[in-house]
């Protein structure tokens, strides 16, 4: 214990010594972090609304109204013809067209079926589907809007409609940040635990004190954790900072346990500080090390469900994910920030992703000799 | 203090050390000299235990290397050849960290930095960061650094490398003051001329140990005339001397020639090289042999 204490007082000391690492540490992330937040928007809004109505009647020119309500629409235009909506959409200045045909208001009033046309940009396939989501949903709203008139009454006869009752559950305001934020608190965490540790023996090795450190009585595992530990600190400290931050920014509220996160997020750390050190043992510059820990880090990225759902993803794929640690930790992350679930529900993330530090740790203190080759 | 009975190692293909056999004793100063690629780091880092012996016995104060590291490095003081402090780390927390990790007890610890301070003249400098030190100060405070805890075997792996003139003088005095406090010091240099600064050496090359005494012994036993010969035309002096069978050796130091001769040459034959040579030699005079002759000597006529 003695000497993991003397390394890790070396540590601090070196950490601190440099003011651009106190900034890297907890600047950077949370500067990272506003901006992701932000950024990292899965809503669509203000689609870009362009109108060709030909019928020009009561019916058609309410349903434009109806269109310019939403606030997931914005209209930048009428015009006349299909030529017209083709060089807008081609210049991005629009991204969906409504097509009212001649005669549309009367065909409806007369009780046969009308057709109406959306165009859709689909270069962004994702913001097109969620567009023609929108619009058919106005379209929907608008037609029993008009159906259940009183003059309509008799047209409808014999038909019996269904109101959908939506409840969301968990995110009843489907904020886009109460899920992405969270994510991204995982992802810095992630990213600064495994530069710093992966750079922390390498560094040694490349200066060449790792050689007069490797002639002395210390263990192997007395170094390893004695330069480990401090950045699990400061890791955890730097999850709690941005976690309240977050909060405080995206006006987002956690509903779980604090402390049960805590302890999670300290299980997650030794899994990634583990991760980073095992590149430490396999490199021999800090260059190397850098380039495998980001090499890491896309594919936990990537492949943690952060953006990309895993359910989504090829079978094979999903079972490859199970290798990945930040998967654990994003499921439980989420679960406890938004359905505040209990140890009880996370035990099957919270087992594998445990016994992956611990498997990574004793492959990292087997992997480090003591000696050169 | 030190026993290496035939010791071997490969890096692959390569045969870095093959077969060196030597004892250094209690309380000498002894000397690995040689040029890089001899085989002198991997020596001693397997004296350190950092590196396992291929074949052959080496053991540190009776203890062999492959079994008791822990024991070794306890009693041996290291320092690398790559300069190998925290230069982010002031003087005193460097010297503080090796302490801490010997497990130097606190009361010990200040008499031993002051005697260290005394050796280096540090204590000017406790505060600053070792990244700003000189070459020189560099030197004497990983010095320090491996002899905070009072090893009974110092180890320095080319300590002067880099370091200026005066700095090395003053860094041979700092060893011979170690040295009389009862240490022993394995110490390995590309200087030829720091030879003479130890009790015994070895002289290194390819992997074998191929000299190994007191360096006056080393001079003295070397029978052959060297003399210091001065031309315009060195190349073709040197050239013109190597055709010759009585002549052992020819090597260029600077702007002479230095001829070692089987025999010692009479007037009458120096006047016949003039002769052959079609021109006289701006100076010629019997030199006694430094460790460099004796080296390039051993170097030459070792394999063939």
């Amino acid at each position: 214990m003695q000497e993991i204490w003397v390394v890790m007082q070396k540590e601090f000391r070196q950490i601190f010594r440099i003011r651009e690492m106190i900034a890297i540490i907890f600047v950077m992330p949370l500067i990272q972090m506003a901006l992701l937040g932000f950024a990292i928007s899965t809503e669509v809004k203000n689609v870009k609304l362009v109108v060709a109505d030909q019928d020009n009647s009561f019916v058609s020119r309410e349903l434009v109204r109806a269109f310019t309500k939403v606030e997931q629409f914005k209209l930048v235009g009428h015009v006349q013809s299909e030529k017209e909506i083709d060089a807008l959409i081609h210049n991005w200045q629009a991204q969906l067209a409504l097509v009212v045909p001649k005669n549309f208001g009367r065909d409806l009033q007369r009780g046969s079926i009308p057709e109406i046309q959306v165009i859709v940009d689909g270069m962004d396939g994702q913001t097109a589907g969620v567009a023609m989501g929108y619009a058919a949903g106005v379209l929907n709203d608008q037609l029993q809007k008009f159906l259940t008139q009183p003059q309509m009454r008799q047209l409808l006869r014999g038909v019996h409609m269904v109101n959908m009752q939506e409840r969301m559950w968990y995110n009843p305001n489907l904020s886009p940040e109460q899920y992405m934020v969270p994510g991204i608190v995982v992802l810095l965490l992630t990213i600064v635990s495994m530069m710093l540790s992966a750079m922390s023996l390498v560094r040694e090795k490349e200066i060449g004190t790792l050689e007069q450190l490797m002639v002395t009585p210390l263990k192997k595992h007395q170094l390893i954790f004695g330069k480990v530990i401090p950045f699990l600190i400061l890791a955890f400290v730097e999850f709690m900072v941005v976690l309240q931050i977050a909060q405080w920014i995206f006006q987002i509220e956690m509903v779980g346990s604090l402390p049960l996160l805590s302890l999670l997020a300290l299980l997650y750390l030794f899994a990634t500080l583990g991760l980073g050190v095992f590149i430490s043992t396999i490199t021999t510059t800090q260059q190397q090390a850098m380039f495998v820990a980001w090499f890491f880090m896309v594919f936990m990225i990537i492949m943690g469900g952060f953006l990309v759902p895993i359910e989504n993803m090829p079978p094979f794929l999903q079972k490859l994910t199970y290798i990945n640690p930040m998967r654990y930790f994003m499921y439980m992350m989420r679960d406890i920030f938004q359905k505040g679930s209990s140890l009880h529900y996370l035990l099957k993330d919270a087992i594998p992703m445990t016994a992956y530090g611990v498997v990574i740790f004793t492959a990292s203190v087997l992997k480090f000799q003591k000696r050169v080759s | 203090m030190i026993k290496i009975e035939n010791f071997r190692k490969n890096y692959g293909d390569i045969q870095a050390v093959r077969g060196m056999c030597f004892h250094v004793e209690k309380g000498e100063l002894f000397g690995l000299i040689g040029p890089d690629g001899a085989g002198k780091t991997t020596l001693m880092r397997a004296i350190c235990t950092l590196l396992v012996p291929d074949d052959g016995v080496i053991e540190v104060d009776g203890l062999n290397v492959r079994e008791h590291v822990t024991e070794i490095r306890n009693l041996i003081g290291y320092m690398p050849q790559r300069f190998s402090l925290y230069q982010d780390l002031t003087v005193d927390e460097n010297m503080q960290f090796f302490a801490d990790i010997f497990e130097v007890p606190q009361d010990e610890r200040e008499q031993r930095k002051k005697e260290l301070y005394r050796f280096s003249h540090l204590e000017a400098f406790t505060k600053r960061k070792a990244g700003a030190l000189s070459g020189g100060m560099k030197q004497k405070l990983a010095l320090s650094c491996a002899l905070i805890h009072t090893p009974k075997l110092l180890v320095l792996d080319e300590p002067t490398f880099g370091v200026d003139p005066v700095s090395r003088q003053e860094f041979w005095e700092i060893l011979h003051e170690i040295q009389k406090g009862g240490t022993t010091i394995l110490v390995s240099t590309a200087y030829m001329d720091e030879a003479d600064q130890c009790d015994r050496i070895g002289l290194c090359f390819n992997g074998e140990i191929v000299g190994l005494d007191t360096p006056q012994k080393l001079k003295n036993d070397f029978k052959y005339m060297i003399y210091e010969i001065r031309n315009e035309n060195l190349y073709r002096l040197r050239d013109f001397f190597a055709r010759h069978p009585e002549i052992r050796t020819t090597q260029l130091f600077g702007d002479a020639l230095h001829v070692s001769f089987l025999e010692n040459p009479t007037e009458s034959n120096w006047r016949q090289y003039e002769d052959e040579f079609g021109d006289t030699f701006t100076k010629r005079s019997q030199i006694s042999p430094d460790i460099e002759d004796i080296f390039l000597d051993l170097m030459e006529n070792h394999n063939g």
